[in-house]
């Protein structure tokens, strides 16, 4: 015990010296200075809504509510893609050949079908296969047959479904990748206390994993943000739809397809700190 | 007393090609504490770590304080009863040192939140690092994360230790700090399978010893007979090597 003291005091001065580097720059340097480039961006949009108010302020004002549709889809398609993830991630690494099989041709069959075909089909394509289920089920099970023909999908509904399956799928690699960088003596230790699997999992596994796929995890929020403007296609109105029925009746494309572009840079951008942020919160030396 | 609380009848494991272990029969008794040695690659590890299931055998029969394992409806149950200390620690990274012994105490064996810190600040004073409760294990030594992955495996009040080359990844001044934590818990009469080369440890502690070597027990012996001298050639070789 005597011998690690002197260890120790390394240890601890090695914890506290990056902090106390950070301390002694000045504040504009000790910044993340990828916020700078945000907050211009954000400057310069609020320049044009504000001293311009025709087109740019027209604009803005047209495109709001696509604003919020565009970031409630990105939500709540993220909620169930990190769930659609974790189940995928887990069905990956798992042994069963059933359950691994399952989830391996899931994930080869999506990630071979670009998104845009993947939301024209769930939307238009679907359903007529429901349809066409229903009418071979008419005489075996009329109420369900009956439910499958007048099935009505909801734009919103089916972009949330199409992103969900899609980016579930990538998704699942994230999450397989990530429980597989965690050293194997991790579950044999987990098991040799007398945890289930699913409890190693739960309170070892998938802890230490969460830290490593916070990165690409934050990435994929992004990507999906800027790949939600393809709901548009789907009768959603987010706000590259909004952008194109604005254009259609004041022809003014540049304008428009400019304030389209910043409003979506300053989400990129202010994500793109939030995740950076959170990765550095969340890492721990191993 | 002197019941058996480990019996291996017959037992072979292959990796591939490799067989790591052929027809090894081994049973010891409550309280007992047994070391294997051996070269590297001669299966000391399989055989440990066919104890508490992380590698079952292809064949034979492994019986572990009554309970067969290939038979065994509950293998968790069993792996809550036989403590396990790894060459590399394996502490959990993401906990501190008293979360690391109270996590299992808590989800498996379903103890309060108290009573399990109460159980591992204990267990921390004994291994002698009561200070350390808080560290996270990069925070902490080689011989210090060794002594947390001990406390941890005896918070499961386990009726047997397996030990898997717990010195070999320690500097040199850092052994003896772990040799004496389970030099203490030897007398206190825990039954005790240790893979180690410490001779310190093999003199003191161990009753018998067993050498394999290619997958086969192929002697036994005892502290004193390791030094009047050993039946096999290919004994002697290996202890003329690491007795210098």
């Amino acid at each position: 015990m005597v011998s690690n003291e002197g260890n120790d005091i390394v240890r601890e001065i090695e914890r506290m010296a990056p902090a106390q580097e950070a301390q002694s720059r000045p504040f504009l340097l000790r910044i993340d200075r990828w916020w700078l480039l945000f907050v211009g961006v954000v400057i310069i949009t609020s320049l044009l809504i504000i001293k311009e108010p025709d087109p740019y302020r027209r604009i803005f004002v047209f495109l709001q509510d696509g604003i919020r549709v565009t970031l409630s889809i990105t939500v709540v398609s993220f909620l169930l893609i990190l769930l659609a993830g974790l189940i995928g991630g887990l069905g990956r690494v798992a042994k069963n050949p059933i359950i691994n099989g399952i989830a391996s041709i899931y994930v080869e069959i999506v990630r071979g079908i670009p998104l845009l075909v993947q939301l024209l089909f769930i939307y238009y394509a679907s359903p007529v296969l429901l349809r066409d289920l229903g009418l071979r089920l008419s005489s075996i099970w009329p109420t369900l047959s009956a439910k499958l023909i007048s099935v009505k999908l909801n734009p919103f509904g089916a972009a949330v479904v199409g992103l969900t399956v899609c980016y579930g799928a990538y998704m699942s690699e994230i999450f397989r990748a990530g429980i597989e960088s965690i050293p194997k003596g991790q579950m044999e230790a987990a098991r040799s206390l007398g945890m289930n699997y699913f409890q190693a999992m739960r309170y070892v596994i998938l802890p230490q994993a969460v830290r490593v796929i916070l990165p690409p995890v934050g990435n994929e929020f992004v990507a999906l943000l800027k790949d939600s403007s393809l709901v548009s296609v789907v009768a959603v109105a987010d706000m590259t739809r909004r952008g194109r029925e604005f254009m259609a009746f004041t022809f003014i494309p540049l304008e428009t397809w400019m304030m389209v572009a910043l409003l979506y840079l300053v989400m990129t951008l202010f994500f793109a700190r939030v995740v950076a942020y959170m990765e550095r919160k969340t890492s721990f030396v191993r | 007393m002197s019941a058996n609380i480990i019996e291996i009848e017959h037992v072979s494991k292959r990796f591939g090609r490799v067989v790591a272990l052929d027809d090894v029969s081994l049973t010891v008794k409550q309280g007992e504490v047994v070391v294997i040695i051996g070269p590297s690659g001669s299966g000391k590890s399989t055989l440990l770590r066919c104890i508490n299931h992380l590698e079952s055998a292809d064949s034979g029969r492994i019986v572990v304080d009554g309970i067969p394992l290939t038979e065994a409806k509950n293998i968790d149950k069993v792996r809550a009863e036989v403590g396990i200390v790894f060459q590399l620690f394996n502490l959990f990274p993401h906990l501190t040192a008293l979360e690391n012994i109270t996590l299992a105490q808590r989800i498996v064996r379903k103890k309060p939140q108290e009573e399990a810190e109460r159980i591992a600040h204990q267990l921390l004073a004994k291994v002698g690092i009561p200070e350390k409760a808080n560290a996270y294990p990069a925070q902490l030594s080689g011989g210090q994360q060794q002594r947390v992955a001990i406390a941890r495996a005896l918070a499961m009040q386990p009726k047997i230790m397996l030990f898997d080359e717990p010195t070999s990844a320690l500097d040199p001044e850092m052994i003896k700090e772990v040799l004496d934590v389970m030099l203490d818990l030897a007398k206190e009469g825990m039954t005790m399978v240790v893979v180690s080369h410490e001779m310190g440890f093999v003199k003191a502690a161990a009753r018998r010893i067993f050498f394999m070597c290619d997958g086969h027990i192929i002697e036994e012996t005892t502290p004193e007979g390791l030094l009047t001298g050993c039946k096999e050639e290919r004994t002697r070789q290996f202890l003329s090597k690491i007795l210098i």
